[in-house]
């Protein structure tokens, strides 16, 4: 937690200044009649500065690293399996579309996830992107993306 | 009386088929999104909130409100059988409701956490509608510089009451708050810290932040620990969900003392129904006569903070509804959707769009009536929905965040935006920040720039104008405490460490 901290600290104070820098060389600070456009990013970026460096004071100091808070081992797979596999199907939806994507993304997370009994899977991916179509394409009419199969 | 006429029309709206249908729907979502780990009041208002968007907005709000107060219900169930309140407001509950489950009596457990729910959800909607008007009124007299306090205390005391952690959770909100300037500059007409992206130049939408944050997030620091058990083991019948009469006895008070209670913190801004049923249980340890037995299954410890959840539910919409500013991440939500509805909050609400606001209050009736039967006839049914395995339940709740997410603007950049702050919320989640924060600065942010602007043009004293009128002082003055309440607080902490060091 006390390196997460000193990392979160650099890192955000960075960006308050970016932000308090940004505000004031391509905005305005005082508007007609009044603070303009650049006023209060400027002042919220001096803010976030101050609590970053009450953070990263606080993390310099701390005697001891903390709790680990880094996911290892089992977690670790699991955690960036979810990921990998959502940011793969949102990639991949203007090519394969949402309802096979729907299909394709439930089958493939719960046997990697679950080793789920391929009935299962197919059921359950089934169903979903059933009512997934029913819902929203065909009631709510939101027109997703339909990828080269056009559905 | 003008009040029964306008509860006349309320019902009239509420006892539409559509509107009881969508009551009906909100009340089971609620309950199921209420009692499923990983995703909570806020993500299933998020989430639902694109599905309303093809229908009039009265009956948008009313299926998001049967949502909510289904919701406060639902965290309770998966508290009592598997000790993990399925949302934060019924993480007290777990104490002694899980202690009476393990007695064998779960099922007394939660009948008399439906009562009790029933009861403060509707003396909740009475005091909402006796109130509401009366603020409403008073509010018209808010000019630039009240409204800006009272978002202020309003954003102060949510990231106060939030966070285990006051220096994150104000990192959070100040975030957000960054966040909310981004885009067009509603007076200069910059296009501020927009690169040039087309996307940016509207501003960041908060809905797929809080999807992304409240959804993905949760489900993300779920994948990581959850191993494939089931949720939830067991068996509750429906005889099992009638208390005995000594229960009742023992909670009639709790139950009164919790609606109350829970109403007034819900009204605050800032204060929802979290911290609402952490005071309630407090209160009944303190006044019972047996405060021995409480963590040791006491029937009262489940009844007062139960009780004070739903009230508190109630009372959040109080504010939002009168002046625009939510209490909760939840209601912040609802303030979103309300704006995305062309319906702008605040005291001409209930003279512009009374058939709204009345079919709101009359539907709230129905919703409580529905959620006593549901979860006292019905429970044995969502026990075992919850039966169901985490790792079925993950992918499902991703899919919906990707269409809901979608469903918003048809974009697919929305889509994107909510898989980053899937990823912010998850490590947030992790090093003790505050996705609550954050999500209400976002809502408020472009609404307080505007008030502190105009405040200031009108000013002739620069920012002393916030405490030359009176109610705006007082305002001011309270968000001033809130924010130095912490810092008091850890340098007092900081001063006994160093003499404690000395001592030893």
């Amino acid at each position: 937690m006390r390196r997460a901290d000193r990392i979160a600290g650099a890192g955000l104070l960075a960006l308050a200044i970016a932000f308090s820098a940004g505000a004031l060389k391509y905005y305005t600070y005082t508007g007609p009649g009044g603070p303009g456009s650049a006023f209060l990013p400027f002042w919220l970026g001096v803010v976030m500065a101050a609590l970053a460096l009450m953070l990263l004071a606080g993390a310099l100091r701390a005697p001891d690293p903390g709790p680990g808070w880094l996911p290892r081992g089992e977690g670790l797979r699991r955690l960036l399996l979810v990921l990998g596999v959502t940011v793969a199907f949102v990639a991949l939806l203007p090519v394969v579309g949402m309802i096979l994507g729907t299909a394709l993304f439930l089958i493939v997370l719960l046997r990697l996830l679950d080793r789920s009994p391929w009935p299962l899977a197919l059921a359950v991916a089934a169903a979903t992107a059933g009512l997934n179509y029913l819902v929203f394409t065909y009631w709510l009419r939101v027109p997703f993306p339909t990828g080269v199969l056009g559905i | 009386m003008d009040f029964l006429s306008n509860l006349a029309l309320g019902f009239s709206v509420a006892l539409t088929p559509f509107n009881l249908v969508m009551a009906f729907a909100g009340v089971i979502v609620g309950i199921l999104i209420g009692a499923l780990p990983g995703i909570g009041p806020p993500s299933g208002v998020a989430l639902l909130l694109p599905l309303t968007f093809g229908m009039e907005p009265t009956s948008g709000i009313i299926m998001l409100a049967a949502l909510y107060a289904g919701s406060m219900y639902g965290g309770t169930i998966t508290a009592v059988l598997i000790n993990t309140p399925g949302e934060s407001a019924s993480v007290v509950t777990c104490l002694d409701g899980y202690q009476m489950a393990l007695q064998g009596r779960a099922g007394a457990a939660l009948g008399i956490a439906a009562a009790g729910s029933f009861v403060a959800g509707t003396c909740g909607v009475v005091l909402l509608m006796l109130v509401s008007p009366a603020l409403a009124r008073w509010s018209l007299s808010f000019g630039p510089p009240e409204t800006f306090a009272l978002m202020l205390l309003g954003l102060t005391t949510v990231t106060l009451l939030t966070g285990d952690n006051a220096l994150k959770g104000y990192i959070s909100m100040v975030l957000g708050l960054m966040l909310a300037m981004v885009g067009f500059d509603i007076i200069a007409g910059d296009a501020r810290y927009a690169f040039g992206v087309p996307e940016l130049m509207d501003g960041v939408d908060f809905l797929p932040v809080a999807i992304g944050l409240f959804g993905l997030g949760e489900v993300l620091a779920g994948a990581e620990e959850a191993a494939g058990a089931r949720m939830v083991q067991g068996r509750v019948t429906v005889r099992e969900v009638m208390p005995a009469a000594a229960d009742w006895v023992r909670s009639r008070w709790a139950i009164a003392r919790g609606t109350v209670l829970g109403f007034l913190v819900g009204l605050l801004p800032g204060a929802g129904p979290t911290v609402a049923s952490f005071l309630a249980y407090t209160v009944e340890k303190k006044v019972s006569r047996r405060p021995q037995d409480f963590g040791k299954g006491a029937v009262e410890g489940v009844a007062g903070p139960e009780s004070a959840n739903n009230a508190a539910a109630t009372a959040a919409m109080v504010p939002m509804l009168t002046l625009g500013i939510p209490g909760s991440a939840t209601t912040a939500i609802m303030l979103g959707g309300l704006m995305m509805w062309g319906l702008r909050p605040g005291p001409l609400l209930f003279e512009k769009n009374p058939q709204f606001v009345w079919g709101l209050i009359a539907s709230q009736y129905i919703a409580n009536v529905m959620l006593l039967i549901l979860s006292t006839a019905f429970i044995p049914l969502f026990v075992r929905a919850l039966r169901l395995r985490y790792t079925i339940l993950m992918p499902l709740i991703i899919v919906f965040c990707i269409t809901g997410a979608y469903s918003l603007k048809n974009s697919l950049w929305d889509v994107g935006q909510m898989l980053v702050f899937g990823v912010i919320g998850y490590a947030m989640k992790k090093l003790g920040y505050s996705p609550a924060a954050l999500v209400l600065a976002l809502v408020l942010g472009p609404l307080a720039e505007r008030a502190l602007r105009q405040s200031l043009i009108i000013s002739d004293a620069g920012l002393g104008i916030f405490f030359l009128r009176p109610i705006s002082a007082v305002l001011t003055v309270a968000a001033l405490v809130a924010i130095a309440v912490p810092v008091v607080r850890a340098v007092v902490a900081a001063w006994r460490n160093r003499a404690g060091g000395l001592a030893a």
